[in-house]
């Protein structure tokens, strides 16, 4: 029995058993590589999804618990005209280093700033807390995500 | 601000956000096999023997029988097996690898392989073992003389522990044979490192073997040497299997099975007359674990730190690297400069107080300046922007003042600063770089005016993509957007040397300058070119003799003074970072955002080193933390915004006045930390890292 | 589908569970942590009666299998709990983690859990047999054991709707995010007419089970500030004998002083 979810808006079927990680399914069956693998055990938050609007780890998440839901990954993400503000601002600041924990930011980010256009360093902070990044202090991370939101007037 | 400095969108910017950037477990190939590493469980034992379940159709094992070379992977000294013998030496230690289609099967069979061992006693305690893999020593003045007149001989025991590397990306190898030739591709710094060893191990000519770097996700010197024993293993593996091969390591098994930072001990003997510091005799200890990998060269640096930024005319420093049945250690940004750094400027905290000044006062009398001799009677051939760093950073954190009013606080919250001064020495130590390396890079001008940038060295994240085709493009008076590099493949760059010991900017960038200032000259528009450039060492370097440790052992040195300002909870004994400040000249910036990344990130890891990444192994040689829940790296709600500051200090003999950027923001995080703590708590504190526990021992001494 | 079931109504979910061995999945961040390549998941995201908060007359009900986030977020909830939610783990966490899976995976480190002993909540337990409440104290048998059965469902957690505002809480991990519990402890105090009308200390991730001790704040119970003040040496030593921190890899010494100085500076808070 196929498991049905919406995958960066489309409808689509995995053949995955309901125990199977999310994670490894989006990497293998779906080809979804921009979700990537840092811990297997939610403590990294590199293969972070948007999963029914909410920032989940997708390590975290069994096949079965996605049915009938939406779930979007970086590479549907990246459509967006709020990805173009995230890319603009991260980009200005040089913020992306290594890149292991990006696409996993930036979906962070984009949670962020669709509950609060407008965060405080702290909030940024709060919402980025479960992404771990060793490259780059954070520092960087934080002034681009504040960044977009004052450039991104009206997106979020 | 110079107007190299300016920054610009990096090379692999797009790529990497848009989630399109291929790491090496994001390769599809047909007929991939997946292969896993069986473990030692043991810290030291005698393999009897290995009880082998049967094995499904396209399965296999490969272990030491299957090494078609030599069962020994080239670092340096030559002792690491690529599989394991009649004995294992460490708990992780490779023993075999299980290869298949199906990564769910590999993982049951490795489960039902049964090893029987012999067990032997491990060595566990660095104090307590025989073996001295490496011993250095040198001396300056007459230091039994300065003991014999001093009217006060200070004495204390600094101690480090392990940090781990925690690169978001974890180790990972493809393997594959093809055409009667071996290919292995995946997360590495080091392509020709790997190059070489892979040949010996599999036992071919170089030119059979082809090691390409995939973008790579952080390395911080956990990626120079590991991955030349992973792709051994890797390459053995898939030429039995006549198939690709892919090792993938989960964040467990390479939290507690690859190279760490050395822990250390130190112990400081410090002469004192007439309120003098008249001689220090420094005594190293360096925990390399099982096997010699890099512990002569980590062994080397940090010997060559262990008296500090300090004038100290009569000094005596001698250094062991020895074995412990433990997992063995290696490079990490910094390479033992950490370790001898906190125990020095701790040092000096300590010896300020017992002559009832602040430790700054004592720090500024016996600042190095140019002219004075290193530690290794070379000489510091550079302005030393010290003063008017440390000005800088009071006026920035007002830290003087501080200190004061933090002195004998009694309050539930007590707040405390710290301040470290510290260098790194850029590029290899001695003639590394001019006797070993030898390094060639190329720039191929194509038909149509682009230009390739053809060298060995990996972007890991710290950019040299970009900085590299800057250099190039602004040397030959092109467009930026006219330059590329590809990740580095053997069979189309020369070896331009590893990406280690932050020699890529300053030897070769510096390398690629030339390069393109020749094509410049040479430049035929709508012709092909190729031109080659050789490393040449400077010519004010005061030759390094290993033997008489003596000489320059750097040609420069990059600079920094890190403040950092903290508040302790003395309910719970946890410790908020107020501010943490760093001051850091590596010269001039070839990109002004991608070092300022570069100082933040290093200082973060410092940070982190200092206060909580706790890693220690257990009485029976197995590290417990090895998770990201038991391992505690730094979250972005850990720290303030860090404030960082470049110095202009240009570089004479680097490209646009660059030198050395990579290691340093790391290396002197700890003392101001630990400074930080003991101005907080009103104590002297000895060891790295600090943490909440070690802190409230403190706190209840002090209630007693 | 054959390998996993996904009820839409409470009933459906404990006929299941009646009859077959499946794995009740909430959020699923234990569980995935280890997963049983042969587990059958019985996931409860569509079951109406574990996914909502509400009140009645006496309690505010939160649904087992509500998220951390949904607690965050509901105004129902009380602060205590709010704030405890607040610092677990971390945002991608808090979206997918359920109270009830805090509660039912018997952690002593768990962090809603700690709070539900410090409110005097209660646990509605439910199978295809019946249904019986348990006040949360009596759900921990030991470490990692719980009073659940093997046919049961944690549906609800029951609260006080009044008296949960004067609490102190205090969660000390090794960072300030992603961060297991080293110690924990939370309070309530409630003082009506110059008298103190309960006191509820709990202590979490120092024992095999969350140490709550009524007999010892019973110590305080009825007496005036001044009278709290002059008996609160003994309410200390009382305390200090029964904390016993088991040795773990962060110390028992370091626990042992976390836990007396909390509950120090809890006293203090309320001008004991």
């Amino acid at each position: 029995m196929m498991i049905s979810f919406i995958l960066n808006g489309q409808e689509v079927a995995s053949a995955a058993k309901a125990n199977e990680r999310l994670l490894d399914i989006l990497r293998t069956e779906f080809t979804r590589t921009g979700v990537k693998c840092g811990c297997k055990e939610g403590e990294c938050g590199a293969c972070s999804v948007i999963l029914d609007g909410k920032l989940v780890n997708s390590c975290m998440v069994a096949m079965g618990y996605v049915e009938g839901s939406t779930v979007m990954t970086i590479e549907g993400y990246r459509e967006t005209e709020r990805f173009a503000a995230l890319d603009r601002a991260y980009a200005s600041v040089s913020a992306v280093q290594c890149g292991f924990c990006i696409p996993g930011m930036i979906l962070a980010s984009e949670c962020i700033l669709a509950k609060n256009p407008k965060p405080t360093e702290a909030e940024i902070r709060a919402g980025i807390s479960g992404n771990l990044c060793r490259c780059t202090g954070y520092n960087a991370i934080v002034k681009a995500i504040g960044l977009a939101a004052k450039e991104g007037e009206g997106l979020w | 601000m110079e107007r190299i400095s300016k920054s610009i969108k990096k090379k692999d910017h797009e790529s990497k956000i848009n989630g399109s950037a291929l790491y090496v477990d994001d390769h599809f190939i047909d007929g991939l096999l997946c292969g896993k590493i069986l473990h030692s469980a043991k810290a030291k034992a005698r393999i009897a023997k290995i009880i082998l379940p049967e094995l499904p159709d396209g399965y296999l094992v490969v272990d030491k029988n299957d090494v078609t070379g030599i069962n020994r992977v080239a670092i340096i000294v030559h002792d690491t097996p690529v599989y394991a013998e009649d004995t294992v030496e460490y708990v992780g230690e490779p023993i075999l690898m299980v290869v298949g289609p199906k990564d769910t099967e590999v993982e049951k069979i490795i489960n039902k392989i049964v090893v029987v061992y012999e067990e032997q006693i491990p060595v566990l305690d660095v104090r307590k073992s025989d073996t001295a893999f490496f011993h250095y020593n040198y001396a300056k003045g007459d230091m039994d003389k300065a003991l014999a007149e001093a009217d006060h001989i200070l004495i204390e025991t600094f101690q480090t522990g392990y940090q781990e590397q925690a690169y978001l990306e974890t180790q990972g190898l493809i393997a594959y044979p093809q055409d009667g030739r071996m290919t292995v591709r995946g997360s590495m710094q080091c392509p020709y490192y790997v190059h070489s060893a892979v040949a010996k191990a599999i036992g071919c000519d170089g030119k059979d073997v082809q090691i390409i770097q995939d973008v790579t996700g952080g390395g911080f010197g956990g990626k120079e040497a590991f991955p030349s024993i992973l792709a051994c293993q890797v390459a053995v593996a898939a030429k039995k299997a006549n198939k690709p091969v892919k090792v993938i390591f989960d964040r467990r098994e390479d939290m507690e099975f690859t190279s760490k930072r050395h822990p250390s001990v130190s112990t400081y003997k410090v002469a004192i007359k007439n309120g003098e510091i008249t001689g220090m005799d420094i005594d190293v200890l360096f925990n390399s674990g099982a096997y010699t990998t890099l512990s002569a060269v980590v062994l080397q640096r940090g010997l060559i730190c262990a008296n500090g930024v300090y004038r100290i005319e009569n000094l005596r420093v001698a250094g062991r690297a020895v074995k412990t049945n433990t997992v063995p250690c290696g490079a990490y940004r910094g390479f033992g400069a950490p370790q001898t750094f906190f125990a020095v400027e701790i040092m000096m905290d300590h010896i300020a107080k017992e002559m009832g000044i602040d430790s700054l006062e004592l720090k500024e009398r016996y600042m190095v300046k140019q002219g004075d001799a290193t530690s290794t009677s070379g000489s510091y051939h550079f302005h030393v922007p010290l003063p008017e760093m440390i000005q800088r950073i009071d006026e920035l954190t007002d830290y003087r003042a501080k200190r004061k009013l933090y002195k004998n606080q009694i309050g539930r919250y007590r707040k405390g600063i710290g301040l470290s001064m510290f260098f790194h020495g850029c590029g290899f130590t001695g003639s590394g770089e001019r006797d070993i390396i030898k390094a060639v890079v190329k720039i191929r001008k194509n038909a149509d005016n682009t230009v390739e940038i053809l060298a060995s060295n990996a972007d890991i994240g710290q950019g040299l993509k970009t900085t590299f085709c800057k250099i190039v493009a602004d040397t030959l008076g092109i467009s930026y957007g006219q330059v590329y590099i590809h990740n580095p493949d053997t069979d189309r760059v020369p070896d331009s040397g590893p990406t280690v010991a932050s020699r890529s900017l300053m030897t070769v960038g510096g390398l690629l300058q030339r390069a393109a200032e020749k094509l410049k000259k040479e430049w035929q528009d709508g012709e092909e070119q190729v031109v080659e450039e050789h490393f040449v060492e400077p010519d004010f370097v005061i030759p390094f003799s290993l033997t008489d440790f003596s000489g320059d052992a750097y040609p420069t040195y990059s600079w920094s003074v890190n403040a950092i300002e903290v508040e302790v909870d003395t309910l719970t004994a946890t410790t908020k970072i107020l501010g943490a400040w760093g001051i850091f000249d590596v010269g001039v910036p070839i990109d002004m955002n991608i070092i300022v990344g570069q100082m933040e990130g290093g200082f973060l890891q410092g940070i982190g080193y200092a206060s909580m990444e706790q890693m220690d192994y257990n009485d029976k040689g197995m590290i417990r933390n090895n998770s990201f829940s038991d391992y505690i790296i730094p979250t972005a709600v850990d720290v303030p915004n860090l404030v960082t500051e470049i110095m202009n200090n240009p570089y004479t003999h680097g490209p646009y006045g660059a030198k050395g950027a990579g290691e340093l923001p790391l290396v002197g995080a700890a003392p101001a930390y630990v400074e930080a703590m003991e101005n907080a708590l009103d104590a002297n504190l000895y060891k790295v890292p600090f943490t909440p526990e070690d802190a409230m021992e403190i706190l209840q001494e002090v209630n007693k | 589908m054959v390998n996993s079931y996904r009820p839409t109504s409470l009933q459906e979910a404990l006929n299941i569970l009646a009859k077959e061995a499946v794995t009740p999945y909430s959020g699923g961040t234990d569980l995935m942590i280890n997963p049983d390549v042969n587990a059958t998941y019985l996931f409860l995201a569509k079951v109406p009666e574990m996914n909502q908060i509400v009140a009645d007359t006496e309690h505010i009900r939160i649904g087992a299998a509500c998220t951390f986030t949904d607690i965050i977020e509901n105004e129902l909830v009380p602060s205590i709990l709010k704030e405890a939610a607040l610092q677990i783990a971390a945002p991608a966490i808090r979206n997918l983690g359920t109270v009830g899976g805090n509660i039912c995976n018997g952690s002593p480190k768990g962090d809603s859990a700690l709070i539900l002993f410090a409110i005097d909540a209660k646990l509605r337990l439910v199978s295809s047999r019946g249904e019986r409440v348990l006040p949360i104290t009596a759900f921990y048998l030991g470490r990692k054991k719980t009073a659940l059965q093997a046919d049961e469902l944690l549906v609800e957690i029951l609260m006080d709707r009044k008296g949960l505002n004067n609490y102190y809480y205090k969660k000390v991990g090794a960072r300030d995010a992603l961060a297991i519990s080293r110690v924990s402890f939370a309070a309530i105090l409630n003082v009506t007419d110059r008298k103190i009308l309960n006191c509820i200390t709990a202590f979490g991730a120092v024992s095999d089970v969350i140490i709550r001790r009524a007999e010892i704040d019973a110590m305080l119970i009825g007496k005036t500030i001044e009278e709290a003040k002059a008996a609160k040496e003994e309410y200390f030593a009382a305390y200090d004998q029964k904390i016993v921190p088991i040795k773990g890899r962060i110390s028992a010494e370091y626990r042992k002083a976390v836990c007396m100085n909390l509950l120090r500076d809890f006293l203090k808070s309320n001008g004991i």
